[in-house]
């Protein structure tokens, strides 16, 4: 039969939420839609229709404002109003005019029901509610890959555990022991007391600590074993575990969940996971011998960016693999220099800063870096850390991770400071929170420390940490400064929507939407004095408090995936073209899909920033 | 060509005289809508016929389609398109317009079993058409050659409407810029691909909807006469 009124729908069948429909139902739709006119400044939606009704924009363009008249939305070709439809006014506009002639294809919310009851994937584009929304974006996302050589960049160690672990218990003999790892052909055993992982036996304590040793095989295993143990969680990257087992020269890593023992992994099986190009990545670094070798390795890291964001890992993954190799990268410019240079004179730890201590760094992003020295620095010692941060950073230059154009860097002596002298740089900001501290805010209050004497850290943290726990003052103003980068409104045609009404060609996707939200868990860690880095992570502890209900804390971990991948999308397309990657993006590379999922996720940053805008704000510190 | 000068309704009660019980005696019997009706209490069709040639006495109607506009608002669940059966082979001159293939001619219904259908349809209403000479002469060489009377109508034409406001305007104007598809683009109207007699008369009614607007305020609350042009 012939389709009538084929235009019709072949406009609603190319673009969302229509295209979820079968061809049968798009057959029949166009009969069910009544067609109006709007001329330029009449008053949108049209007077003089009784009943409720979805439109769509053929043609022209409508303007949306809330109650306040603030221009909230642009629809253009192709724009859908659904208010009328809907229970809750997700959209928040009231009124509305069109700005242009426009004809309007208008179904009634009836017809619109029965096609939503009718088919689940179209009903989904309805959902009131924004989490139901946000997931599906983030759904989106996750195309499935099977075969992605770079799988063991991004995939978790459980991943690689099959078998139950092989346990005994401390008290057991040395024979015993042996015994159990010939029948099932182990080479390694943990070792248990009350049900809590005590130690670990291998192949090689066998050879060296027992037969070789002399040791009589009667004995407890406890009197050779090896207690001072590295475990890793189960959700550890296996290139994070291989990584760890590369700097500790181990063969055997248990995999705990929480405090309990789920397996082992070992490096062979990291090995037989391995695959081409990819975590040898990490291996590469390790033995990288010169600072030419670190740079040619880091040469291949856009190039791995690619690879990851075209394989089906998330942003969150892509950043943290990426953060783990220029850790990598930072820990072995250390080695090289101090191979020169000698050891350290006092304990140390050299500190990330910024994107690269939140594990969501991006390839070759600029370095932000500090030097924590221990109290015990003397004046002469100074030499030496000058020149240790001074080859890093240059080293780190050369390999892509440009200078700091703030200058926030261990290479500069303001920020190579002893334990004592961070204390009061933090003391300052905090009391006094300035502009320019809060400039430095993104870099210092986000730090990780990635080679050295952690525990120095762990000090300088638990510092800042308790001063600024439930600071109302200090709060307000990192709130305030969470408020100054704004997720534009949506787009219209070709064009990026901001605030006021204006329009641009393009937008700063990591300006106005990956760093409102970091901004925003930095302000709820520091409120709540979490330890925590990783915004995603922040997130969800500070969701686990009062300050962060669990849904609204949900919502901006899925913006965040949904926006960063669109970030790391965007960049792989232009490493792919063999442009440099920017944070640039113009609507014309978005699919329809996109730009509403986009638009949810800003929707979801603005309502959280009014909210912070109204706890913080004038004088009302919560 | 007396006929010219009367009204509507006395050119309705004169045909209605001359014909037989029937279709068209039917819908003779409907007084024809007066002009002074305001337009939000009518229903307006809109039509559009594809026929063989130009020439009502010897060329044949291959289809037609049509749409109700009432409240200013195009209703498509009222629309229909219907392709007629003819006995001859379809010039080529006139397929290459209307693409309408001698094979699907023939799925068509006769011209008997379409013109009671389009006079039911018509009954008490207003014809919208772009250039009505097409329409109105075709369906009128049909009533006359099916029930011997002449076929009579309230016609408003997008065509002469356009014209209109192009002279009140006192812009000049070439014939072509008073083609449907010429005319759209002025009101920001989209360009349709597919033409067909339907997607012909969904065309002509958004014009009208656009024109009535660009005409009153709120036309809806005009009179019938303000847009009614034969």
């Amino acid at each position: 039969m012939e389709i009538e009124l084929i235009e019709i729908r072949d406009f609603l069948a190319e673009r969302p939420p229509f295209n979820a429909l079968t061809e049968e139902q798009l057959d029949l739709l166009p009969k069910q839609l009544e067609i109006r006119y709007l001329r330029r400044n009449s008053s949108f939606p049209p007077e003089g229709t009784t009943s409720n009704h979805l439109y769509i924009l053929r043609s022209g363009a409508v303007e949306l404002h809330d109650e306040d008249d603030n221009l909230v939305e642009k629809l253009g070709e192709g724009g859908i109003y659904t208010t009328q439809c809907q229970l809750i006014d997700i959209s928040r506009a009231s009124q509305g005019v069109a700005t242009e002639d426009t004809l309007l294809y208008v179904m009634t919310c009836k017809t619109l029901q029965a096609l939503r009851d009718a088919e689940p994937s179209f009903n989904e584009h309805f959902s009131e509610s924004m989490r139901d929304r946000l997931k599906q974006a983030v759904n989106t996302l996750k195309v499935s890959n099977n075969n992605n050589p770079l799988e063991i960049l991004t995939a978790e160690i459980q991943g690689l555990l099959k078998k139950a672990p092989v346990t005994a218990d401390v008290e057991s003999s040395i024979r015993e022991i042996a015994l159990v790892m010939s029948a099932k052909n182990i080479s390694s055993m943990m070792l248990m007391q009350d049900e809590q992982l005590v130690g670990m036996i291998t192949d090689r304590d066998l050879r060296k600590r027992c037969v070789a040793a002399g040791v009589s095989p009667d004995v407890p295993v406890s009197d050779i074993m090896t207690t001072d143990l590295k475990t890793v969680q189960e959700d550890t990257l296996i290139i994070q575990a291989l990584m760890i087992m590369t700097k500790l020269r181990v063969h055997h890593l248990p995999v705990m969940r929480g405090d309990k023992v789920v397996g082992m992994v070992t490096a062979t099986d990291l090995a037989r996971h391995q695959s081409t190009n990819s975590a040898f990545f990490a291996a590469d670094i390790r033995k990288a011998e010169s600072l030419d070798n670190l740079a040619s390795i880091s040469e291949r890291l856009p190039e791995l960016q690619y690879q990851l964001a075209s394989s089906s890992a998330t942003a969150l993954h892509i950043g943290d693999a990426i953060s783990s190799l220029t850790d990598s990268i930072t820990s072995r410019l250390i080695e090289l220099a101090q191979l020169e240079l000698g050891p350290a004179p006092v304990p140390y730890v050299w500190l990330s800063g910024g994107s690269q201590a939140r594990r969501e760094q991006t390839s070759h992003s600029d370095q932000d870096n500090a030097l924590l020295i221990s109290d015990e620095m003397k004046p002469e010692h100074a030499d030496y850390f000058g020149q240790l941060a001074k080859r890093v950073c240059d080293g780190l230059n050369a390999c892509g991770y440009i200078y700091c154009p703030g200058d926030a860097m261990a290479m500069n002596p303001k920020w190579r400071q002893t334990l004592q002298i961070w204390k009061k740089y933090f003391n300052t900001w905090i009391n006094k929170p300035e502009p320019m501290a809060l400039m430095l805010s993104s870099i210092f209050f986000d730090l990780r420390p990635v080679h050295g004497e952690f525990e120095l850290f762990e000090e300088l943290q638990s510092e800042i940490l308790g001063k600024t726990r439930g600071n109302g003052i200090f709060t307000a103003y990192m709130a305030a400064n969470a408020l100054q980068h704004r997720p534009p409104l949506g787009f219209f045609r070709t064009f990026v929507l901001i605030h006021g009404g204006d329009h641009d060609d393009t937008f700063d996707i990591k300006h106005r939407g990956i760093v409102p939200i970091t901004d925003i868990a930095r302000v709820f860690a520091l409120d709540r004095g979490l330890p925590q880095v990783n915004t995603t992570n922040r997130l969800r502890a500070a969701a686990e408090t009062s300050i962060l209900s669990q849904e609204m804390g949900e919502n901006l971990i899925d913006a965040l995936e949904f926006i960063a991948s669109m970030r790391i999308n965007h960049q792989a397309e232009q490493i792919g073209n063999g442009i440099t990657a920017d944070n640039y993006m113009s609507p014309d590379e978005l699919s329809d899909l996109e730009r509403r999922h986009l638009k949810d996720a800003f929707r979801v940053i603005q309502d959280m920033q009014e909210t912070l805008e109204n706890r913080y704000q004038g004088g009302r510190f919560r | 060509m007396l006929s010219r000068f009367l009204s509507k309704e006395s050119q309705r009660k004169r045909a209605l005289k001359k014909v037989e019980q029937g279709v068209l005696h039917d819908y003779l019997s409907t007084p024809m809508v007066n002009k002074d009706t305001v337009c939000e209490d009518l229903i307006i069709v809109s039509l559009d016929l594809e026929t063989t040639g130009l020439d009502p006495k010897k060329d044949k109607i291959l289809s037609y389609g049509f749409v109700e506009v009432s409240h200013m608002t195009v209703r498509l669940a009222h629309s229909s398109h219907q392709l007629i059966s003819i006995e001859e082979e379809i010039p080529e001159e006139s397929a290459v317009i209307h693409q309408i293939t001698d094979d699907q001619a023939a799925t068509g219904i006769p011209l008997e079993e379409a013109m009671p259908i389009l006079l039911r349809q018509l009954a008490g209403k207003v014809m919208l058409v772009h250039y009505a000479s097409i329409e109105q002469n075709f369906l009128d060489a049909a009533c006359r050659k099916l029930y011997g009377a002449p076929f009579v109508i309230p016609i408003i034409d997008t065509l002469v409407l356009a014209r209109r406001l192009f002279e009140r305007r006192n812009h000049t104007f070439q014939p072509g810029n008073l083609r449907l598809f010429n005319l759209r683009p002025q009101y920001n109207l989209p360009n349709y691909k597919a033409h067909n007699a339907l997607s012909d008369a969904v065309a002509t009614a958004e014009l009208f909807l656009a024109m009535a607007t660009d005409m009153f305020p709120n036309p809806s609350q005009c009179q019938l006469r303000r847009f009614i042009t034969q």
